[in-house]
């Protein structure tokens, strides 16, 4: 018995270990290969290695790292440009930068950011020590605590505290901008989200409305009151946007009257919205929701094409071609995968689409500003923002007694409004401007708030459990420091 | 007919072509007197306790004995038949044994098998090709020990057979107590070989005593090194994983678990130690190299080399057991490196572990044990291939 266990066990074995090779070199489920838990920003695409992994088989660790780097870019190289990268490549990549190569290599990407590595990665995905600013800013012309005289006792732990510095994007604490909102008093009440109101008092034609019995579906999708009453209130319907100009494909949409009917879905998919909302569905595919439908995510590979590249495909046989296979990513995330904590009653098969938030006929607004985030995330800020002052002020935007613009909901933060080439437009990234909080500064915060304020209340992360309810109890002295060099010195370089 | 050097090699020989286990020198002391058996039965040689002459010194046509026969004659500074048991059993058994084998593949009674493990270590063994020869002289033991009326010549097979203390290997279910007393009455009865067979029988005494204060040795180094192996196995499945200083800069912990270069050297230093723990283990057990078999110093090496496989686990992993895949890896090496360190245990502690449970036990926990190493170490190669792979790869 013992002898014919042990022969199973290395059949067994070789069989697996043969199936995993291929699974590597050709194709095939590799998640029992991934060396660690992958990251929250990453987890949901990392059955799509070569999103990432973009190398050829048997390229070696240089060629790997280099197409590891490049992938990088190619999906954050826009998003570090608008944040005015305080690091960017293209500084490093300088031959006068070459001494801080071998210190921290910031030409690269995986100097800080390793994937599948739990144990050392920390907030924002970073796998280098907090204290890392001390690699370059303790020596020679970059010696901070030489330069800086309000730097002189710190501890490079605490570079990276919140309203200090960010390794990338410093907008919000680039020192002339402290210098120009330094005394900056709170502004008047009730404060009013500028492109809030303007986008919630512009003017809405109402021409091509159309009525209940201009709805142009087929017979049981019109069975259906609840729906055609919420289209029927919606901004479609007073847009004059039918039911077929979601529920049937592009091509088929232009063919008159009923004869589209015959193209008709009853569940379209984001590319319906896309069709008309290219902007919001931009963003939304670039944040955490959204970011399965990121058309940089790698398509599954090609079993046949691989096995001529390695000049085996006249020698595997064809049924054995059709069946290895790249397990296929779904299409869109469900609350099931969120690693944030979410309700107990969320649905977890729940797939988070434009209509998840929206609703699909209602096109509700309110409810995805607001209860539509509530309705899954369940984590300490969202149980408190019902508590909190900027609830209060949504709830008196909604019953009329504040004027638009003026209540704070979920979205009024992480899904702020944005002004491009004059029209206002919903940023659907939520993820733009969560991490590092500063970011949320000048998109957000200083519409309503002092930026002392505003720097202060982001520091304070027992103030952002109880989603600001109350005054901060920490004080970030930026500002301070920043306004003491200047009188000291008002010609020194303001740093950027 | 077969000489009793030839039958000794053939009741040594077991089904695989190699032979049975018995302590080396007293393999070669068994052929050393076989030989002289051969020439006293030839009427040659005499002995007695203490002097060994030279009665006739014609060639017998046997080239082996002949051999032995000239050397006796040319050295006459030796006389007594200890010393010539020692010559012979120390300078010439392999001679002796290469020859025997010869004759034995000549008569066709035994083929002899050419084979390369791993395509480097070149190993000989001699399967059987007629079963008959060997059945025929078990036989012959057998019925003399059953109270069958004995011909001389196997009264001197017995003898020497059991002057070698050989009996227990070549009958597994040997009962020493029922068959002592006739054992002793045949003794008495091997007039030709008597003196011989005593001196042999107080040689292998001597050897047989110092065996025993050496493997009373192994046993103590076994277990302490196979304790050591055990705990530290243990300690890199149970303690928590080391983890890195939150500060920036070059750390020992750092440069061993995440500098690439570092992991790399030592994983391969784990690979290297690993293929080494099993080249041995393997030359051991197939008896690949001579000067390894039978070997207690090599046998410590294979505990020395799981040992330092754990440390080289340590080092490549710092007490992370990994996920996925890695985890699989680990969990595999660690059933490998704490079954084996198990059975080290077993064996060293054996006569401890005597008192408190019978052999049976001993036994069959060892065999299990050993399986259980075996099993583990099956899907590694397999594993490691992947790891490796997956590595680069990715």
């Amino acid at each position: 018995m013992f002898r014919r266990l042990t022969q199973a066990v290395l059949v067994a074995t070789l069989l697996g270990a043969a199936y995993l090779v291929v699974t590597m070199t050709v194709a095939g489920d590799r998640r029992a290969l991934l060396s660690g838990k992958t990251t929250d920003a990453h987890h949901q695409m990392e059955m799509a290695c070569e999103t990432c992994h973009g190398q050829s088989v048997f390229a070696g660790a240089k060629a790997a790292e280099k197409a590891l780097n490049k992938n990088c870019r190619k999906c954050h190289e826009d998003e570090l440009k608008a944040a005015k990268d305080s690091h960017s490549r293209k500084r490093f990549r300088n031959p006068r930068m070459a001494e801080y190569w071998d210190l921290l290599d910031a030409r690269r990407c995986t100097s800080c950011h390793i994937e599948h590595r739990p144990e050392i990665t920390r907030e924002g995905a970073v796998t280098v020590a907090t204290d890392f600013c001390v690699a370059c800013h303790s020596q020679g012309e970059q010696d901070i605590r030489a330069t800086r005289a309000s730097h002189a006792g710190l501890d490079f732990t605490t570079c990276a505290s919140a309203g200090c510095h960010n390794f990338h994007d410093n907008q919000a604490l680039f020192e002339d901008f402290l210098l120009a909102h330094a005394g900056q008093p709170e502004p008047a009440r009730p404060a009013v989200h500028a492109l809030s109101a303007r986008h919630l008092t512009r003017p809405v034609s109402t021409d091509k409305a159309l009525g209940r019995e201009e709805a142009v579906a087929p017979p049981h999708a019109l069975a259906d009151p609840s729906a055609l009453d919420h289209w029927v209130e919606s901004g479609h319907a007073q847009a004059g946007v039918n039911c077929t100009d979601c529920h049937v494909p592009k091509p088929a949409r232009d063919v008159p009257g009923a004869e589209a009917l015959v193209h008709w879905v009853d569940m379209p998919t984001m590319d319906a919205c896309r069709d008309c909302h290219k902007p919001q569905a931009g963003t939304f595919v670039l944040g955490r929701h959204g970011m399965r439908q990121h058309p940089r995510i790698a398509k599954p590979r090609d079993a046949g094409r691989r096995l001529a590249r390695i000049g085996l495909a006249g020698v595997v046989p064809a049924w054995m071609t059709r069946r290895l296979r790249d397990p296929i990513l779904p299409a869109v995330m469900t609350v099931g995968e969120a690693r944030l904590p979410m309700h107990a009653d969320a649905d977890p098969s729940t797939a988070l689409g434009c209509s998840t938030c929206h609703r699909a006929h209602a096109l509700d607004t309110v409810r995805a500003a607001v209860d539509a985030c509530a309705s899954c995330h369940d984590d300490a800020h969202t149980r408190s923002y019902f508590d909190s002052p900027h609830h209060a002020l949504w709830q008196r935007e909604q019953a009329g007694e504040g004027p638009p613009g003026s209540g704070v909901s979920c979205a009024s933060c992480h899904m702020p409004k944005l002004e491009h080439r004059r029209q206002v437009r919903t940023n659907h990234n939520q993820n733009d401007n969560l991490r590092p909080n500063e970011k949320m500064v000048r998109t957000v915060c200083l519409d309503c708030h002092s930026l002392g304020f505003s720097l202060d209340a982001l520091a304070d992360a027992a103030l952002i459990r109880q989603n600001f309810t109350g005054k901060p109890a920490i004080h970030v002295q930026s500002i301070d420091w920043a306004i003491a060099r200047s009188l000291s010195n008002p010609d020194a370089p303001k740093n950027r | 007919m077969l000489t009793f050097t030839e039958e000794l090699l053939l009741l040594l020989g077991d089904e695989e072509g190699l032979f049975l286990p018995v302590k080396e020198h007293a393999f070669e002391c068994a052929l050393a007197g076989a030989v002289l058996m051969d020439l006293a039965f030839a009427f040659r040689i005499d002995t007695d306790l203490q002097a060994l002459v030279v009665t006739d010194p014609a060639p017998t046509d046997n080239p082996m004995l002949d051999y032995v026969l000239a050397k006796i004659v040319a050295r006459t500074d030796i006389t007594d038949t200890p010393t010539w048991l020692r010559v012979l059993a120390t300078e010439d058994a392999a001679v002796i044994r290469e020859q025997a084998l010869d004759s034995l593949v000549e008569r066709r009674i035994l083929k002899r098998q050419h084979s390369r493990f791993l395509g480097v270590f070149r190993s000989v063994c001699y399967p059987t090709r007629d079963e008959r020869p060997v059945q025929a002289i078990k036989s012959r033991i057998e019925a003399v020990i059953a109270d069958e009326i004995p011909d001389p010549r196997d009264v001197a097979l017995v003898c020497l057979v059991d002057a070698c203390q050989i009996l227990p290997d070549l009958f597994p279910e040997w009962e020493e107590k029922r068959t002592s007393s006739r054992l002793e009455l045949l003794r008495r009865m091997d007039l030709i070989g008597r003196e011989l067979t005593g001196t042999i029988t107080e040689i292998q005494s001597r050897i047989i005593s110092a065996a025993r204060a050496q493997a009373q040795r192994f046993r103590n180094s076994l277990l302490t090194l196979a304790s050591v192996g055990s705990i530290a196995a243990l300690a890199t499945l149970l303690v928590p994983s080391i983890g890195v200083p939150d500060r920036y800069g070059p750390s020992l912990s750092g440069l061993l678990w995440f500098d690439g270069f570092w992991k790399q050297f030592s994983g391969y230093l784990l690979l290297a130690l690993s293929m080494a723990g099993l080249v041995v283990a393997v030359a051991i057990k197939k008896q690949l190299l001579a000067w390894i078999s039978g070997s207690h110093r090599w046998r410590l090496s294979h505990i020395v080399l799981g040992i330092g496989c754990i440390f080289a686990l340590f080092v490549h992993t710092g007490f992370r057991l990994g996920t996925n895949l890695n985890a699989v890896l680990m969990g595999s090496y660690l059933a490998v490196l704490l079954s084996g360190a198990l059975v080290g245990m077993v064996v060293g502690g054996a006569p401890r572990l005597l008192k408190q449970v019978g052999p049976g036990k001993i036994s069959t926990v060892r065999r299990t044990l050993l399986w259980v190493h075996g099993l583990a170490l099956c899907p590694l190669p397999a594993l490691l291939i992947v790891h490796v792979l997956s590595v680069y790869l990715y």
